[in-house]
This record gives structure tokens, C-alpha cells and sequence, in this order.
């Protein structure tokens, strides 16, 4: 790969004004939500957003719509069309993008370009995924089942290369453990050793996501271990009731399947202020995007995604004060943080087991909770890290509330085996 | 006079098939790569220009399929290689560094969790081609070269 990319300048700054998201939910087993559809999930989450920025639709100039699987979640190839009317935009200018799981932050990109550009004034970007369930059929959106085995099993392959990759067949089977595997390898961590920090990093997580009202899984392990009859929930951790399910991560460390949207409303800098007082400057974002035939990818794409944002904004890993990273691979959240330097190198795996990138450490990685918790709606997951990483950086997480209030937050978007973003937030100004 | 009426599209674009070459190329137990004709690296699996520097051009080239594993990592529930477990496989996933130069993640017969669990204090080690027969296509696993 040839790592020459220097970003430009912005020819305009842009904030983000607006948020929005409904919780993530599981829309098959909840009687109170299902029934709900794309286009009612992804206008709630619009109208939230408007309204915090206290605009109406028709003030809106443009919106983006990101799902990672439009086709086989709902039955649709292009959900911009089919979701404009529900939040008073049609007629508007609209865009549906999907890059698997790194489809949130690059909603967030793309919206930035809109606006940076000078195309547009007021844009709204979100994403949306309904990742319980599917069609019942060839029937109206509200009828929905739960998604068949026999539909998923043979999808998943689709985000790996049709040419090579997928029928060579390394690179969807190291998909998930490579870089926890690498990283146990170069700094001597046994197996052993490995289980422990993965666990009490969802322990954390779990924490977080209990404080959480959005969240899916807000029951805390050390409820699920008493329930389960353990006193010392360690142990719990490390029982069958956490199973593995490949050879690092446990249950415990793989994303939880959910539906659920979220959206904001960005502008230009200098008028931020006419929305909100807490505007949040997106400062640039760095993208390398890798297949994953090409060995530890993700570490690769996130060094040089880092560097670029780093090179652009002038900042360091010192400066974040909060990062937010696409866990659906368990092990990413603190690997991430420690690839961009957020952590120690070869210390990463020392902070998580003293807590230290827990919510309330000094060090936090994903306050909602992470996919582990605040579940996995696929292409919505990131949108919701930009809505987590606002209300931060607002002071307005309530009881998750991080120690230092952040004024800088770095998101690292992943997915799609595997598109890569790194984007760095601000807020205070 | 206008003569473009007169050519014909197949004789001015005609590209070589090189997903297609690829893979007839595995059934005929042959490896084939790109050469970069300005950085001379390679290519593998072989696409139109090169990702090491960057430059437009590449040629064909034929590589021996031997090389080194690097690491290497057992599948679960989640990310277990259904065609390979439907037909009773013993396997792992892993960095496979050819010998011209390019590695990959690659698919690893012949390796049981025990002989997993003896051979990870050995690596890196060698391994040769497998030209497995899928079926439908010719695909390219590998094995350790003991």
C-alpha cells in the first residue's frame, strides 16, 4: 500500500449542530416495537436531530441515509427514496451509502464534504439498521420476522472479495481474532492472560451500557453471574455461560445484534452558533480502506487512517480526551485506542484490567457501553458513537458522564472487511 | 467519412480476463501473479496495476506457491469456513508470506488444534501449495512443507 495521502484543508470548518437516536432495540422480540419500520426509526432519529438543532425539515437542504445492508434487511437498494417522506424532505436532495459497519462515520464524512464544499448550508446525515429481523416475504414493511440462519449465514460472506478473497478463504476466517493475535504474539500474553483483559473489558463495557438508557444489554455481569448462582463473577466470565466463539472472544466480547438509527445535523462553523450553544467542530477525518486478504488490516488501516487525521489537525493522542471505537470485534476497542496512542504501546491490555479505560478511568473507550452493550445496528453504530461522543463532550451523559468534560474525542470507524475512518470531534469553542 | 461504423469494439478493447485466467490457472495447478514493470514487485492475487508503488502497469508472471506462515488462528462458531467444516477439514486461517514476495491470509490444511498448539512456538514455517478441488473451482489452500 502506498501510504502518500495529505489531507487538505477544509475549504470551510463544520460543526456538528443536531442529534439524534432512537435506543438500539431488538424490533423482533419487543412487542412494543415491533412493527416499527426504516423509514419510522430514521425519521425519529432525523426529527430528534433537527429539533436539538432547533430547525425544521424545511430548513434542511440535503440528507444522507447509511445502511449496511439495505437489500437484505429491508428489501431495498435505495432507502434515501424511500425514507425522505417520513421527515418532511421530499423533493430534497438525498444520498444512500452503505460500507457495511463503517457506514455511521462515513454518514458523518460525507456530510462534512456537503458542507465544506460549500454546496450546501444545513445537512442531515444518519443511518439506520434493523439487524433483528427481515422481511416476512413480499409484503409491507411492518411485517417482519426474525432473520433466518439460512439467509444470514450465506450473506455474511458478501463484504469479502467475490474475485479472490472469499474463495481463497484466510481472509473472512482471521477476520476476528488476527490483531488480538499479533498483539498477544508481540507482547507475550498467554491465553490465559488474554480471556482475563477481553472479559473485564466487556465488564466495563457493561457498566457503561447499565447507564445507558439507549443501550440493548444493560444488565450488568455482575447480575447475570448472581443470577446464574456465582458469587466471584470472574469466574462467571470464564464459564460456560460465556462461551467462546472463536478462539479469543467469548460472547461476552462479540457485538449484540440490534436495530435502532441515529442522525445529526451538521453546518458551517461560522454559524454553528445560531443552533446550539455546544456545537462540536468536526476536524478532519483520516480513511484507508483495506480487504481483508491483506494480513492484520485493521491494524494497518487504523495506523495509517490515524496518521492522516494526526497530520491534518496538528494533534497527538495526547490530546483525546475520549475515544470512541467500532467494537463489533471485541478486542478492537482497546486495541484501537492503543494503535492510535491513545494507550501505551504493549500497555493497552495493563489499563483495561485496572479499569482504567472504563468509563469513569482515565483513559475511556466507548461510554455507551460499545457494541458488547449498546448493541450492534450495523451501519447505525457509528452515528450513534457521533451521538455519544456529542453528548459527552455537552455533559450530558448523566451518570456515565466521563471525569474530564472532552473537548477532544476521536472516533475510529470499521467495517465492511474493512473500510477505515478516523475522525477527530471538538468541542468548547 | 466517418469509418468508427467500420471497427469493430472487440478489436479496440479487449482485456485480458484475469479473475478467469486466475483461477483456470489453479485447476491447472499453476500460480499466476503480476509483475510491476516499474517496481518489479508482486502482484498476488493478481489485479490490473500494483499496490506496492502505485504504477499502472503490470505483466503475468508465475509464482511457486511456496512460502512461510507468519501466525496463524483457529476458527470458532462465529467465523468458522463453512465449506471447509462441511467437508470435514482440519484447518486454520493465517499470514502466508510467499516466497516472490507478497503474503496473504490464507486457508492452512492439515492443521488439528493439538498440532496448532505444538507448531505456534515454531513459527515461521514452511509451507507448499494445496490445489483443492471445490467442485466448481480450483481453490489454493496450503499445508506445512515438513
Amino acid at each position: 500500500m502506498v501510504n502518500n495521502v495529505k489531507l487538505g484543508k477544509n475549504l470551510r470548518s463544520v460543526s456538528i449542530v443536531g442529534i439524534g437516536a432512537t435506543p438500539f432495540m431488538n424490533l423482533i422480540k419487543n412487542d412494543t416495537y415491533h412493527g416499527l419500520t426504516n423509514g419510522e426509526l430514521f425519521g425519529h432519529a432525523a426529527l430528534d436531530a433537527m429539533k436539538d438543532a432547533h430547525i425544521e425539515p424545511r430548513d434542511v437542504q440535503y440528507f444522507f441515509h447509511g445502511s449496511a445492508n439495505p437489500h437484505v434487511l429491508n428489501n431495498c437498494i435505495t432507502p434515501n427514496v424511500q425514507v425522505a417522506d417520513w421527515f418532511g424532505m421530499r423533493g430534497k436532495g438525498s444520498l444512500s451509502h452503505s460500507e457495511g459497519c463503517c457506514t455511521g462515520y462515513i454518514a458523518l464524512e460525507e456530510a462534512v464534504f456537503a458542507v465544506a464544499s460549500g454546496a450546501y448550508d444545513i445537512v442531515l446525515s444518519g443511518a439506520c439498521d434493523m439487524g433483528t429481523g427481515m422481511p416476512d416475504g413480499n409484503t409491507p414493511d411492518h411485517m417482519r420476522v426474525e432473520l433466518s440462519t439460512e439467509v444470514l449465514f450465506p450473506d455474511l460472506d458478501s463484504i469479502f472479495d467475490r474475485a479472490y478473497g472469499r474463495y481463497l478463504g484466510g481472509g473472512p476466517g482471521m477476520n476476528h481474532d488476527d490483531w488480538i493475535n499479533l498483539y498477544a504474539h508481540e507482547n507475550n500474553l498467554t491465553p490465559d492472560q488474554v480471556d482475563d483483559v477481553l472479559n473485564h473489558q466487556s465488564y466495563h463495557m457493561r457498566r457503561a451500557g447499565a447507564l445507558c438508557p439507549r443501550a440493548v444489554r444493560r444488565t450488568t455481569f455482575d447480575e447475570m453471574a448472581k443470577e446464574a448462582g456465582y458469587d466471584d463473577v470472574w469466574e462467571y466470565m470464564k464459564s460456560p455461560h460465556n462461551p467462546k466463539m472463536t478462539q479469543y472472544l467469548r460472547t461476552s466480547s462479540d457485538s449484540c445484534v440490534a436495530d435502532g438509527a441515529a442522525a445529526c445535523i451538521v453546518v458551517p462553523t461560522e454559524i454553528a452558533h445560531e443552533f446550539t450553544d455546544k456545537p462540536v467542530e468536526v476536524l478532519a477525518t483520516g480513511a484507508s480502506v483495506l480487504d481483508a486478504i491483506v494480513p492484520h488490516l485493521e491494524k494497518k488501516a487504523t495506523a495509517e487512517a490515524a496518521r492522516q487525521v494526526f497530520e491534518a489537525t496538528g494533534l497527538t493522542a495526547d490530546d483525546m480526551d475520549l475515544v470512541m471505537v467500532n467494537d463489533f470485534i471485541g478486542s478492537s476497542a482497546f486495541l484501537a485506542a492503543e494503535e492510535i496512542g491513545y494507550l501505551p504501546k504493549g500497555e493497552g491490555w495493563k489499563y483495561v484490567l485496572d479499569g482504567r479505560t472504563a468509563f469513569d478511568g482515565d483513559k475511556p473507550i466507548n461510554t455507551n457501553g460499545g457494541r458488547t452493550s449498546y448493541g450492534h445496528a450495523f451501519g447505525a453504530s457509528g452515528m450513534a458513537d457521533v451521538f455519544e461522543a456529542v453528548t459527552q463532550m455537552r455533559g450530558e451523559a448523566g451518570l456515565r458522564q466521563v471525569k474530564k468534560l472532552p473537548k477532544h474525542v476521536f472516533l475510529r470507524g470499521f467495517g465492511g472487511a474493512q473500510n477505515v475512518r478516523c475522525s477527530i470531534l471538538r468541542a468548547g469553542f | 467519412m466517418d469509418n468508427n461504423n467500420t471497427i469493430k469494439t472487440e478489436d479496440f478493447w479487449n482485456p485480458e480476463h484475469i479473475v478467469e485466467k486466475f483461477w483456470n490457472g489453479l485447476a491447472e495447478g499453476k500460480i499466476y501473479g503480476r509483475k510491476c514493470k516499474e517496481c518489479g514487485a508482486i502482484e498476488f492475487p493478481p489485479h490490473l496495476a500494483c499496490n506496492e508503488c502505485g504504477y499502472h502497469e503490470t505483466e503475468w508472471t508465475q509464482l511457486s506457491g511456496k512460502g512461510m506462515l507468519k501466525s496463524f488462528v483457529f476458527t470458532g462458531i462465529l467465523n468458522a469456513r463453512l465449506e471447509l467444516e462441511d467437508r470435514g477439514l482440519k484447518y486454520v486461517c493465517g499470514e502466508v508470506q510467499l516466497e516472490e514476495g507478497p503474503a496473504i491470509n490464507a486457508v492452512i490444511l492439515g492443521v488439528s488444534k493439538k498440532k496448532g498448539r505444538e507448531i505456534e512456538s515454531k513459527l515461521p514455517l514452511p509451507v507448499k501449495p494445496v490445489f483443492f478441488d471445490m467442485g466448481r473451482y480450483t481453490t489454493l489452500f496450503f499445508e506445512i512443507d515438513e
